[in-house]
């Protein structure tokens, strides 16, 4: 086991090697850099050329021919990649362009927010998809099979935007039960421990801080929720119907065992794997973050920061955002294919 | 008794405590820099912090003494002396004086100040697009300044400029404590360390995507600020942030979309709020290097085929005035006439004398993104297609990511586009001279006229109100007359306050808004 985690995770270096190029050349492919936004309208030749040469924009890409000729090998990789890749390995990710702020830093501020209500939306996705979609199974073709997959169907289809715009004015502005937007009511301080404020309100022993940093989750996991709740719910109702034609069921059955008995023990916890791959999969695409429900919610994640990033060519913070994000996402699925041994004992890795 | 009135007593300055008045502003983004950043989310918290020489008047582009308690010109206008405020100090004890004046406009105008920081990336944009160029690039205009006295500071200029008061009272010229920037470094400005100043407000505190704190500043030189506390939020939904303002979890809201007008002023518990004209326009350029655009009667049938009041009627409403002309309301050198009323038959004429009786395919461009002059550029674009094929000129519409738009309608690239501008300072110069002069900024419409060029730096460097305005409108029968781009909408934008909110009263100009003045009942 401990020798395939090895393995699996040796195998990350190429992977996110191969990620760090792209990362770098994609942004850098488009036309348009980050002088030209800075300058918007206003963008003289003379002060945009200033500018790039400033920013270090025209400094060689990859290998520095002119340092090269100065200073050999060394003076060849003085380049825009190497020096990202290097500084990359050493956990600097650079400043952003526009703000001069270590992209690490806002990285640290934005990640536990979108780690924080993603767990929060797969939870709700969860315990609302798989009781869901196993009645679906146990009621195939009849009305109530029929109307909850319609339910999933129309939640999948439903624009996020609009089901946040609706959630918040039937809670926040029409009910007043929950607050429109933000994390945290702007009365309390926070004095980040994990910055995962549920968390951190616990630990700190404040009941109110708690209490806020919840109502605040609320309706933003619900939004985000939606789109895994759709799948997890027809994954699972699939694969318990595949699960209850097996022969153990029948077993089970014929041996006189409860319904209840039979679903929960023997047939649930087989067609849960497939599920569990699907949970897992959604929940990396999560954390890479979710623009539209982090802008509607001004929930201030990962997805938006990186969206941003994008359009200002922002490339520090694209390429520390990509970067670590793809990393993320693999160690999700590592942690994935982990968790089948642990459900399934007939997996073994070696 | 006399217990009773102490408990009492006690009580209520302790209810008043609980009650410290915080007063919420949401705005679509936290800023970017209280340093250097050109963007209003960033001038709008840093006006509250620091202050320039010059002010504006309440809700005006009139501008008025601030730190500068009066000014004057030399004869020739190329030196200009300001005398400052006695008294006055920045909030870290720093006194502010001519040396804090020399200390700020040195470390912008001078890319090689060792507090420009531009080694490290930082980069006074402002700059350049107001003064033409940094120290000692080609036609830069600051060329030094001299403290005079504790109080009195003499700012050179390379050639006579008749304005430089206004130039100075631009939302990014505030002074700030030459200690602070020393002590800050590079990341002065940033959420880590804030920004020092002499204003009503004092940085507290900023939490990246999450809100930025103000205090009041007790010991404020003039009347001291209503509310206690000034708390910026980032909401960049334009829909979340009118919902926050009506369940009353933020208490002024700007920037909202033009469709909400009617939702807002139904609303009681509401007040809506802007000025009465912003000093932005949007245009429709037409690049010249793109045949048949080359012919001046063309440019006019176009402007005769669109029907601007229809236009603005539609998409703007309340919210937006035809624009006829660059140099919006409130300026001076204005012709104010309609030199292209509404006439697809004159158009079409103009178009046969061009030798396009059948008219021609073209390309017309709109922005990916809202601007504040164009809030939806892509039902405007529409609009004026079909208005254009109506007369036959059958536009394609196109579009391109933002970034690349900026660069492509400066290469000519688009026969007919969409753009605009929104003021830097309150002069005309600045609505003429970043399009038409001979050092203009991006040549968006193929534009080489020596006159115009020529009264455009006579109208620089003239002297009296009266003169200048002669000249301007000069400048403008020229832009009628040939027509380079057709402006169409003076915007103005769409604020909303909580009904017990007074005092917040919008500035033409956009970030040039004080909060000193606004109550919470």
């Amino acid at each position: 086991m401990s020798a395939y985690i090895i393995r699996r995770l040796l195998g990350l270096i190429p992977v996110l090697f191969g990620i760090s190029l792209l990362v770098f050349i994609i942004p850098r492919a488009v036309r348009g850099d980050p002088a030209t936004i800075i300058l918007g309208e206003r963008a003289e030749p003379a002060t945009l050329e200033r500018l790039r040469e400033q920013l270090g924009l025209n400094r060689p890409l990859f290998f520095n021919q002119e340092g090269f000729q100065e200073k050999g090998i060394a003076g060849l990789f003085d380049s825009q990649y190497f020096q990202f890749l290097s500084k990359a390995l050493r956990g600097d990710l650079g400043r952003s362009i526009f703000r001069l702020t270590q992209v690490r830093d806002e990285l640290a501020q934005r990640f536990p927010a979108t780690f924080e209500l993603s767990i929060v939306a797969m939870f709700f996705a969860f315990i609302i998809g798989v009781p869901a979609g196993v009645i679906a199974a146990l009621n195939r073709g009849k009305l109530l099979d029929t109307g909850i997959m319609f339910a999933a169907l129309a939640g999948v289809s439903f624009p996020v935007f609009w089901l946040a715009i609706i959630l918040i004015y039937a809670f926040s502005v029409n009910l007043g039960w929950l607050p429109p937007s933000g994390r945290i009511d702007i009365s309390f301080e926070i004095n980040p421990i994990t910055r995962l404020y549920v968390l951190d309100g616990l630990l700190r022993g404040d009941v109110r801080f708690t209490l806020n940093a919840i109502k605040h989750l609320v309706l933003p996991s619900i939004a985000l929720g939606t789109i895994p709740l759709a799948i997890i719910v027809r994954m699972t109702r699939s694969s318990m119907l595949e699960v209850l034609g097996q022969d153990y069921v029948r077993t089970a059955r014929a041996k006189g065992l409860k319904q209840r008995l039979v679903i929960n023990k023997h047939a649930l916890r087989n067609a849960l794997l497939p599920v569990i791959t699907v949970i897992g999969l959604s929940f990396g695409g999560l954390l890479s973050g979710a623009i539209l429900t982090e802008t509607v919610f001004a929930w201030p994640g990962i997805g938006k920061w990186v969206y941003d990033a994008i359009a200002a060519r922002d490339y520090p913070i694209i390429q520390g955002g990509v970067l670590f994000v793809a990393f993320i996402f693999v160690i999700v699925n590592l942690l994935v294919d982990l968790s089948y041994a642990l459900i399934d004992p007939r997996i073994q890795y070696s | 008794m006399k217990k009773l009135a102490l408990l009492l007593l006690s009580l209520l300055a302790f209810w008043s405590v609980a009650n410290a008045q915080t007063l919420v502003f949401g705005q679509s983004r936290l800023p970017i820099s209280l340093d250097t950043a050109t963007d209003g989310n960033s001038l709008t918290v840093g006006y509250q912090i620091v202050e320039n020489l010059v002010g504006f008047k309440e809700s005006s582009a009139e501008i008025e003494p601030l730190l500068a308690e009066s000014w004057e010109a030399s004869e020739d206008a190329k030196s200009w002396t300001f005398h400052l405020r006695q008294g006055v100090s920045f909030t870290d004890g720093t006194p502010f004086n001519a040396e804090a004046v020399k200390f700020n406009i040195d470390r912008w105008n001078n890319q090689d100040n060792p507090y420009a920081f531009a080694a490290e990336g930082k980069d006074f944009t402002a700059w350049p697009s107001i003064f033409t160029n940094f120290y000692g690039e080609e036609g830069y205009i600051v060329e030094s300044v001299d403290v005079v006295d504790e109080y009195t500071a003499q700012i050179n200029l390379t050639r006579p400029l008749g304005y430089l008061p206004q130039l100075l009272a631009a939302a990014y010229f505030g002074m700030h404590s030459p200690k602070a920037v020393m002590e800050s470094g590079f990341e002065y400005g940033g959420p880590t360390k804030g920004v020092v100043g002499t204003g009503p407000f004092v940085f507290v505190e900023w939490i990246d995507g999450d809100r930025l704190t103000l205090d009041r500043n007790e010991d404020y030189w003039g009347e001291n600020a209503k509310v206690e506390k000034l708390v910026f939020r980032g909401i960049e939904e334009a829909a979340t942030r009118l919902a926050e303002l009506e369940a009353g979890s933020i208490d002024i809201a700007v920037n909202l979309s033009p469709d909400d007008y009617e939702a807002v002023s139904n609303n009681a518990d509401l007040k809506v709020v802007f000025p009465d004209a912003d000093l932005r326009v949007g245009y429709v350029g037409m690049h010249q290097a793109n045949k048949p655009f080359d012919d001046v009667r063309v440019r006019q049938a176009l402007a005769y085929a669109i029907d601007k009041d229809a236009i603005v009627e539609a998409f703007y409403g309340e919210l937006g005035a035809v624009a006829n002309e660059f140099i919006p309301p409130s300026l001076i050198g204005r012709l104010e006439n309609d030199p292209y009323p509404y006439d697809p038959e004159k158009a079409k004429e103009l178009l046969a004398e061009a030798g396009y009786a059948d008219g021609f395919d073209t390309q017309f461009w709109y922005m990916p993104v809202s601007r504040p002059y164009y809030p939806n550029p892509k039902d405007v674009a529409e609009a004026i297609a079909s208005m254009l094929s109506e007369v036959g000129i059958n536009a394609e519409l196109m579009t391109e990511d933002w970034g690349i738009y900026l660069d492509d309608y400066a290469l000519g690239k688009f026969p007919i586009y969409m753009l605009g501008w929104s003021a830097d300072f309150a002069d005309s110069d600045n609505f003429i001279s970043p399009f038409f002069s001979r050092t203009q900024g991006p040549d968006g419409f193929g534009w080489n006229n020596a006159e115009a060029f020529d009264l455009i730096e006579a109208a620089q460097s003239a002297g009296t109100v009266e003169e200048r305005t002669a000249i301007y409108q000069q400048i403008e029968q020229i832009l009628y007359d040939e027509l380079p781009a057709m402006p169409l909408v003076n915007p103005r934008s769409l604020s909303a306050t909580r009904a017990n909110i007074e005092g917040f009263l919008p500035n033409p100009l956009g970030s040039t808004v004080p909060f000193r003045t606004i109550t919470k009942n």
